[in-house]
């Protein structure tokens, strides 16, 4: 291998994909803006759901079939909106209701106020939440005033308390989430990154029918290989690279989930330094030199782009699904899990992200993906070498 | 058992030698394709070597495999003393290739692709860019050498194509129907780019489809049809053997069409 050659068609390769408008889009601007735009129309839906609910909750009407003119009253003082009527359930159904209440009374029992709510619809069920709370409240009051009639001090209401205190702390429980997403994420922003630069630089130049005078120049089979995997790679990692520093950036600078406190605080935060950032690149590195092998090896049948395109296509179904997968949360990074490519990956990178992983499992991992790199290497080039791929027309 | 070699050894060596070149493929339909078969000729120094056919006849194959992209079922071919066979690399730094459908990159400029096939033979620095320069004014690439070779024409293409397969000056150019597709002035130019390369003492394989072309371009021709070589010899050879006159003549008599 000569190092000029392999310089110099690396140069030509990056020169030729840059200047490529569809390779552009793919490697720089999907992964720059994609992230950013998915979080804030998220964060922009969630919010205006949340507060859809909310005000409409207040000005729907309430159907009721009550005698009880304390409940009337307690309803219409929490800031609600009520009406007599008849056959809840049915107007519920129509939506000419958003909740009902019903007074079941039974001969020697309490009454039972039955609050009706359509709960498939986020504003039937804040609404008929509202109608409980002041129900629950007027009930306590009730008992307080019954209580203090009887002279029993109102203490015996509550002879303890419970409070629930969550150990894991808002660190944790972003890791959690993202643990599950950032592996997928990057695994299938730097195969679908990758996808047109490596169909360019092989499907692309036979249709250009470039391939030929490149073969017939004294560069070796492998220097060409070599320099076009190196193109591919930098492709990849730059997809990875800038994927990672948007999600970052946008998780730091953006204001997600509404009005909704916990998820505004899975979002709020992304459990990433210098260390884990290190560490998740070095787990993706052997992983983007599998990619571009793989990639190449199999685009280099396609006689052209768009049969490039519904080659790889398949492919990233076959990627998609364990990257998922390694996001679970409950499967542990076993040695022999860690065989399996990809999934490895993306369980690799929950586990750094948790701050939960074994040494065992990451070198198996990285040992592994450097294997299956080889491999996919050595077919890649194999391809470079047999007359009826190159001239496969 | 040794069989004779194909050609009496002379004082100087051909610059190319073919030797009983063959190349079958497999084809799914039609089974093991003779595409190439026993194809012997030579080509001196200084001399332009027409091959002629119909399509399919094996030129391109041909031409492929005396450039290495293809290797051959059996026989060989020495290019400037090297054997396509035991020593492609050494091959592949001895010609110049232009394929029948040559492409240019077309997000690329003809300065830049010129310097990278120079960089592909070892070229490098100043004396690459000199060189680059030099074959710019030789093949009137001058306006358009820094614009992208998706915005030429077809002729400036072939140009900027002719000119890459001359840059690093080698002793035997390939030419696959460099001419093909190119109007009168473009395919002239072309033309006298290749006799020039003849006084210069490079031995040229030359492929077309036009007739008279051949006739004005080549020292010897040879006839090839379905794999197999009908012909070979200057024009009054073959004027000679067949009886005809013109090249068309001789061309059709040859296929027996």
């Amino acid at each position: 291998m000569r190092f000029p050659f392999l310089a110099a068609i690396y140069r030509k390769e990056m020169l030729d994909l840059i200047r490529d408008r569809r390779t552009l889009i793919s490697m720089v601007v999907v992964p720059v803006f994609v992230f950013p735009i998915i979080m804030s129309l998220m964060g922009f839906v969630i919010g205006a759901m949340e507060d859809k609910a909310e005000r409409e909750s207040k000005t729907q009407t309430i159907g009721l079939k009550v005698a009880n003119p304390a409940v009337r009253e307690t309803l219409s003082k929490a800031g609600l909106v009520v009406a007599d009527k008849d056959n809840l359930r049915a107007l519920i159904e129509q939506k000419a209701i958003v909740a009902g209440v019903e007074e079941v009374a039974a001969a020697g029992q309490a009454p039972e106020f039955r609050v009706y709510s359509d709960n498939s619809n986020p504003t039937s069920a804040a609404a008929s939440e509202k109608v409980r709370a002041a129900l629950a409240g007027l009930k306590e009051a009730i008992v307080r005033s019954s209580l203090r009639a009887s002279g029993v001090p109102e203490a015996v209401l509550t002879p303890f308390s419970v409070a629930k205190v969550n150990v894991a702390p808002p660190k944790k429980m972003a890791a959690t989430m993202w643990g599950s997403m950032l592996g997928y994420l990057m695994i299938l922003l730097m195969f679908s990154g990758g996808m047109y630069p490596v169909i360019d630089m092989t499907a692309g130049e036979k249709e250009r029918h470039t391939l030929e005078s490149f073969l017939a120049t004294p560069a070796g089979r492998n220097e060409i290989v070599v320099g076009k995997m190196l193109a591919a790679m930098t492709a990849i990692l730059m997809t990875a690279l800038l994927t990672l520093t948007s999600i970052v950036v946008s998780i730091r600078s953006n204001r997600i989930g509404g009005n909704s406190a916990e998820v505004r605080q899975m979002f709020s935060t992304i459990p990433l330094d210098a260390g884990n950032i290190g560490l998740i690149l070095v787990t993706l590195l052997p992983l983007c030199v599998l990619a571009a092998a793989v990639m190449i090896a199999i685009a280099m049948f396609a006689r052209g782009f768009k049969e490039g395109t519904s080659y790889l296509t398949p492919v990233m179904l076959f990627v998609l699904f364990p990257a998922m997968l390694g996001g679970m949360p409950n499967l542990e990074l076993t040695p022999a899990l860690a065989l399996i490519p990809i999934f490895n990956a993306s369980q690799l990178i929950r586990g750094i992200i948790l701050g939960d992983f074994t040494r065992a499992a990451f070198l198996v991992t990285m040992a592994a993906n450097l294997v299956y790199a080889t491999i996919a290497l050595a077919i890649a080039k194999n391809r470079f070498e047999t007359e009826s791929v190159l001239f496969r027309t | 058992m040794s069989s004779a070699p194909a050609f009496p050894p002379s004082a100087e060596p051909a610059a190319v030698r073919v030797e009983n070149l063959s190349k079958s493929f497999n084809d799914p339909k039609r089974g093991e394709v003779r595409a190439v078969d026993r194809v012997s000729f030579q080509v001196a120094r200084g001399e332009i070597f027409g091959l002629l056919g119909p399509n399919g006849a094996g030129k391109t194959t041909t031409l492929r495999l005396i450039s290495t992209l293809l290797k051959p079922t059996s026989g060989t071919a020495l290019v400037g003393g090297c054997d396509i066979v035991a020593e492609p690399a050494k091959v592949r730094e001895r010609i110049g290739f232009l394929a029948g459908e040559t492409g240019l990159y077309p997000r690329l400029t003809p300065r830049e692709i010129l310097k990278f096939f120079g960089e592909m033979h070892g070229m490098k620095g100043a004396p690459l860019a000199g060189r680059v320069q030099q074959m710019i004014a030789r093949f009137g690439i001058e306006k358009f050498a820094d614009t992208r070779t998706d915005k030429l024409s077809t002729g400036m293409k072939q140009r900027v194509a002719i000119a890459r397969t001359m840059l690093h000056d080698p002793p035997v150019l390939i030419l696959d129907e460099p001419t093909a597709g190119l109007d009168v002035p473009s395919a002239r130019n072309i033309e006298q780019a290749v006799k020039e390369a003849k006084q210069a003492g490079k031995s040229i394989i030359y492929s077309t489809h036009f007739m008279e072309e051949a006739e004005f371009l080549c020292d010897r021709i040879a006839v090839i049809s379905d794999g197999v070589v009908k012909i070979t010899g200057t024009m009054e050879d073959l004027r000679r053997a067949t009886g005809k006159q013109r090249l068309r003549e001789i061309f059709v008599d040859l296929l027996g069409i």
